[in-house]
């Protein structure tokens, strides 16, 4: 059993919640600051990383090269002010790893 | 497809034939393993779309009770409120062993009380957006365990086809295909040495008829 952090990485407003909840807050403005602060996210010590989804959208690549890795889990969120969709879209994109094709689960859903 | 490059003898064809063995049961094996990778990647994904968005729907909720905190009492000291807290070593990890990926398992600890602000400044807004945002946050770590697993899910799954896709299309062929050709190459030696011994025989008869 490994104790393990979670980091939230995102805008200020958005991730300004999270601090009193004992999450390690990365307020991020720019996207040079968001690929600052990546190695520190994926040396080992946090478990579950959340991004909102502009971060990710400027992490995406870095984001991708440890997919195959245990930790960190890395999962999307939305911001505050903006629709959501990109976490789903990750899905999705796993799974068309996987199947090869898009269309077969959506078919299952409906 | 290109047969092998070997020596059309009998050796290199009982070692091609046990190739093919060692192959096709490979082969098989791997197979089976692509379809339980699949079954179990199939039986995730259903579930993690729903949990992914209702925590969504939960999240950008907690985010517009923030927004009202903030505006009631101004972006300053609301950052000053939050800015209390330290991270702290919240989740368990176990590791779990799904037909040989090893998949992440996240548990959340119990969440610090939040605090540290003064409740004379602050709205009574923020105290409900804090509680808010700490009802998502076990839901929230479940979603990342789950959507990591499908993502390594879908990496064995993916690296496995290949090696189904390898052996079936590939390798298995290629080796059909020269076991034939060793098989031809040598029914006609053999047939060569048939008919020389035939004339042979001929030759030998025809001498003792004289």
């Amino acid at each position: 059993m490994d104790k393990l952090k979670v980091a939230v990485v995102g805008d200020a407003t958005s991730v300004a919640g999270f601090r009193p909840l004992g999450f390690a807050v990365f307020a991020v403005e720019t996207p040079s600051e968001a690929r600052e602060v990546w190695p520190e996210l994926t040396g080992g010590e946090y478990g579950v990383v959340l991004l909102t989804e502009k971060v990710h959208e400027e992490i995406s690549e870095m984001v991708a090269e440890h997919s195959d890795e245990i930790i960190p889990a890395v999962t999307v969120i939305p911001g505050a002010g903006s629709k959501g969709g990109v976490g789903q879209a990750r899905l999705d994109a796993a799974i068309e790893r996987a199947l090869g094709t898009k269309a077969f689960i959506r078919e299952e859903d409906d | 497809m290109p047969a092998l490059r070997v020596n059309p003898n009998r050796m290199e064809l009982l070692k091609l034939r046990r190739r093919r063995q060692v192959a096709e049961r490979g082969h098989k094996l791997l197979k089976d393993k692509l379809d339980e990778l699949m079954k179990e990647f199939l039986a995730r994904i259903g579930e993690s779309r729903k949990l992914r968005s209702e925590v969504e729907r939960e999240l950008l909720a907690a985010y517009g009770v923030f927004a009202l905190a903030r505006a009631e009492a101004g972006r300053a000291s609301l950052a000053a409120a939050l800015a209390s807290g330290t991270p702290a070593e919240l989740l368990e990890m176990s590791v779990r062993n799904v037909m040989s990926v090893r998949i992440p398992e996240f548990e959340l600890g119990k969440l610090p009380e939040p605090g540290g602000y003064s409740l004379v400044t602050t709205p009574m807004m923020l105290d409900a957006a804090l509680d808010a945002l700490a009802a998502v946050a076990p839901r929230l770590i479940e979603l990342a365990g789950r959507e990591k697993a499908i993502e390594l899910l879908a990496a064995e799954i993916e690296r496995t086809r290949r090696r189904v896709n390898a052996l079936e299309h590939v390798l298995i062929p290629q080796l059909n295909d020269t076991i034939r050709d060793i098989g031809m190459k040598l029914d006609e030696a053999e047939r060569s040495n048939l008919t020389r011994l035939m004339k042979v025989k001929e030759m030998i008869e025809a001498q003792q008829a004289q």
